[in-house]
């Protein structure tokens, strides 16, 4: 084996240098974890480094690791901001220490007050609602209400729902812990396993699928699924989504259970300023646009209209919880699941 | 004799360098075994234990079975047989391992929901909508079936390269003793290829044990998904141990039964150029079936997933932005051909050491350097990131300068996971080379007073050269495809095909991912094709 000598071993060694000194960046930057991955993400941050000259670095991840790899870099993390999928998450970072409040006017101006951690650790960027779709052939609209309905045995091997390891059924479950109790939501549980169509399985936009299947009539799943059926490439999937209709439960009692992705500032932020920057950013009238649009969510920003497809879903309440309770009870509805079988 | 060589040669320093720099994140992650019991561990063991034993368990059992039936009779007929293109499936049936089972079971539901092209055929041609439950893949059986038919290459893969070797003298004296076919492959093949497929059904059971992808997408508890949940999302890194501990228990069973099976059989030739089989030619419907056999495992395997794919890109192809494909590109590359290197210099190093000194220290080598490829992704991740956090720690301290990551905002970390990860797999081809090498040759040049090292350059290494490349070329692809490692411990602003794919498959945009996971294919394609010539040359 000729080519193993110390000459190829060096160059190997030179290689890897080479190639581990991609990810050291210049000055004026700022770092920024994420668990976003839409392709017009990354133009908008050409655009703020157009506007700024500050350059922004990307890890993305799932939002639970990038934040055990916050916890476990501490005072020296190279992360300044933090963006998640979900209020629950965001909480937890700040629970844990990881996350510092911004006092910053044009965040308050841009960012309802509900949309935000109450102490301004974390902010709401995008907002998303999680809904029953039904079917337009077999439920009658009138029939649907509340949440709470679900439970009803009209319902019974009808619902069709994903997996309770999924975040966004924990957070629906830990918001109903917050407004009726621990009681309460445990016998919700275990009355919509009762009706569910069948052992949950795959993702939202497989429960919208099985609807207009037959297996069963209606699904609980975020709004932004349904936009992304109504706009897919596949053909099939856009006829099955138009066979759909979006309810939002709970409008005449506590309102429908809404979530945002959102971004922090972490507490040992080597690149403060630039960081904040960003957040003003994010929450501009130009970014939010792009942002809400790349995914089918509502902006947060209240002088940004939605698009035209969420304009005409209508209006609606949503919960009147702060979004930081999805996070604290989030282990409670987690061990619920488990104990009533919603596998 | 040469054990009364002193202990501090090259190679055994180097060897236990690398031990001990392998075996850190592991001790740190058991050091947190002996925190205290929580709540959420004895609500685990109440209410979800029961349900990952059994889950692994059927998994395990039922792949093995499957991988070992599709794999060792497929690996025969090639040798033995001579039909409709069997010189192409010699190679082509290991191209299923070119396809990630997270990206073919994204697939396979995307082929067979409502939506799928097969549904959608019949509903829109002949109005036929039929029970949902027959097109239903996300239960354990179809998890069965994604691992079988993307993982018994591993089987078919051994066992095939042992049989060219080792079957020719065997079956041609029971040909002359008058046996059947069937009783020979029963009484001659099974036997003697049991250590070849037991081999490869270990490491089918293996990245089953680890898979993440699949059975988080089919809702399917195993400990691999239960470890990463109860780590990440109820943040217990405590009870994620006490589970790890138990995969790893499951998976010590596993190698157990492995050794004990092996038995202390081994067969070696004084030659590396051991005559091959001699084909029989097959004609009539004999040929065909055996054609078919192939062909159905190729096309569920590989040509069917790949076809799906390729349309998904079509249809897709308008709505990409911004990919920055190219960059990915060099990015997967990059860093499996430097990870793979690394890995085969490791093992050569430690292979060598076990092989030459043996005492009690490196006896266990062997088993330290393997134990990575049992321990799950997110567990390696983490131990990994505490030990370089530790380094820069140090780091910090000697230079002053605080707040500077070097190691662990490095791409080092990433390859030193993989090295953990990843070791076995190039520690297995090395040992098999050495193995087949047998220690005459080495003896007597170490006789002619030639040292080990030069022994080894001169004498060893030329001999091993295919062993080395297919060991070189197997971790490559296993880089190239491996997802939980490179999700959390890769650097700022890098992405590889594996990453991004499974990126945008999580967020449900399956079509936007199809182009990335093509290119994956593409390129592991090249590598298993390029790992067959070099099997073929080294005849």
């Amino acid at each position: 084996m000729k080519y193993l000598n110390k000459r190829n071993i060096l160059l190997i060694v030179v290689l890897v240098f080479a190639f581990s000194s991609i990810v050291i960046g210049a000055e004026g930057e700022v770092n920024l974890y994420t668990n976003r991955h839409y392709d017009t993400d990354k133009l908008l941050l050409d655009k703020f480094e157009e506007q700024t000259g500050i350059q922004v670095n990307v890890l993305k991840g799932g939002s639970d690791e990038l934040i055990e790899k916050i916890i476990r870099e501490g005072e020296s993390t190279s992360a300044d901001l933090l963006i998640t999928a979900d209020a629950g998450r965001l909480h937890r970072a700040k629970t844990k220490g990881l996350l510092q409040p911004v006092e910053n006017e044009t965040l308050f101006n841009n960012i309802p007050k509900n949309l935000r951690d109450t102490e301004n650790y974390w902010f709401g960027l995008t907002v998303r609602g999680r809904v029953i779709v039904y079917s337009k052939d077999r439920v009658d609209p009138s029939e649907l209400s509340t949440y709470g309905d679900l439970t009803d045995e009209k319902w019974e091997d009808r619902i069709l729902v994903r997996s309770s390891s999924n975040i966004y059924n924990q957070s629906l479950l830990a918001s109903l812990i917050a407004i009726h109790g621990e009681e309460w939501a445990t016998e919700w549980a275990a009355g919509v396993v009762d009706n569910m169509a069948r052992k949950p399985q795959g993702n939202d936009r497989a429960q919208a699928t099985a609807i207009a299947s037959g297996e069963g009539d209606i699904a609980i799943m975020n709004t932004y699924y349904l936009g992304k059926m109504l706009n897919s490439s596949n053909p099939e999937e856009v006829k099955v989504a138009k066979q759909l209709e979006i309810f939002f439960p709970s409008q005449e009692t506590t309102g429908t259970h809404i979530n945002v992705s959102g971004i922090g500032l972490t507490k040992y932020a080597k690149n403060k300023e630039n960081a904040i920057k960003l957040m003003e950013y994010f929450s501009s009238v130009e970014a939010q646009e792009m942002f809400a649009k790349a995914n089918y969510e509502y902006p947060v920003n209240p002088n940004v209209e939605p698009s035209e497809l969420l304009s005409s879903w209508g209006e609606f309440e949503s919960q009147d919880i702060n979004l930081s309770k999805l996070g604290e009870n989030n282990t409670k509805a987690y061990m619920i699941f488990n104990r009533v079988g919603w596998k | 004799m040469f054990k009364k060589i002193g202990f501090t040669n090259k190679w055994s320093v180097i060897s236990f360098f690398i031990i001990v720099l392998i075996l850190m994140p592991s001790i740190f992650i058991l050091m947190g075994l002996f925190n205290p019991i929580s709540d959420t561990w004895l609500h685990i063991r109440k209410y979800l234990l029961k349900d990952y034993v059994f889950n692994s368990a059927i998994l395990v059992f039922f792949t093995g079975l499957f991988s070992i039936i599709i794999g060792v009779s497929l690996a025969w007929f090639v040798n033995a047989y001579d039909f409709k293109f069997s010189n192409f499936f010699k190679w082509g049936l290991i191209l299923p391992l070119a396809v990630p089972p997270y990206i073919g079971s994204y697939t396979y539901v995307g082929l067979l929901n409502y939506t799928g092209i097969i549904q959608t055929f019949l509903r829109n041609n002949f109005d036929l909508v039929l029970n949902q439950s027959y097109f239903d893949i996300m239960s354990l059986s179809g998890a069965v079936f994604i691992y079988t038919i993307f993982l018994y290459p591993y089987v078919f893969l051994i066992t095939h390269a042992f049989l060219q070797k080792q079957s020719a003298s065997l079956v041609e004296v029971s040909k002359t003793l008058g046996k059947s076919p069937v009783d020979i492959f029963f009484r001659i093949i099974l036997p003697i290829s049991r250590g070849a497929y037991v081999a490869g059904t270990t490491l089918v059971v293996l990245e089953v044990l680890n898979d993440y992808g699949v059975v988080k997408y089919f809702g399917i508890s195993t400990f691999s998904t239960s470890i990463f949940q109860t780590w990440f999302s109820l943040g217990d890194i405590n009870s994620a141990i006490r589970l790890s501990v138990y995969l790893m228990g499951f998976v010590f069973i596993v190698l157990l039964l492995e050794r004990l099976s092996r038995g202390g059989k081994q067969y070696s030739y004084s030659t590396t150029k051991v005559k091959p089989l001699k084909a029989k030619k097959l004609s009539g419907w004999k040929n065909w079936l055996m054609f078919s056999y192939a062909f159905i495992v190729l096309s569920l395997g590989f040509i069917i997933p790949v076809l799906q794919l390729i349309y998904w890109s079509i249809i897709s192809y308008g709505k990409i932005v911004n990919m920055n494909i190219i960059k990915t590109v060099l990015n997967s590359i990059g860093v499996s051909l430097i990870g793979a290197f690394i890995i085969l210099v490791s093992a050569v190093v430690i292979a060598n050491t076990v092989r030459i000194k043996e005492n009690i220290l490196t006896k266990n080598y062997a088993r330290i350097a393997v134990l990575g490829y049992s321990i799950p992704g997110a567990v390696i991740a983490v131990g990994v990131m505490i030990f370089f956090l530790k380094m820069d720690n140090g780091i910090q301290f000697l230079t002053g300068q605080n707040n500077i990551l070097l190691l662990s905002s490095s791409i080092f970390m990433l390859i030193f996971a993989y090295l953990i990860r990843f070791l076995a797999v190039g520690f297995n081809s090395v040992e098999s080379g050495f193995n087949k090498i047998g220690t005459d040759f080495h003896e007597a040049s170490r006789t002619l007073g030639n040292g080990i090292t030069k022994t080894f350059f001169k004498v060893d290494l030329p001999m091993m050269k295919p062993a080395l490349m297919s060991g070189f070329l197997l971790v490559s692809i296993e880089i190239l495809k491996e997802l939980p490692l490179t999700l959390i411990l890769r650097p700022f602003n890098f992405n590889t095909l594996a990453t991004r794919a499974f990126e945008y498959a999580n967020d449900e945009m399956i079509h936007e991912s199809a182009i990335l996971s093509l290119i994956l294919i593409s390129i592991s394609v090249i590598l298993v094709y390029s790992l067959t010539n070099i099997k073929r040359k080294g005849r």
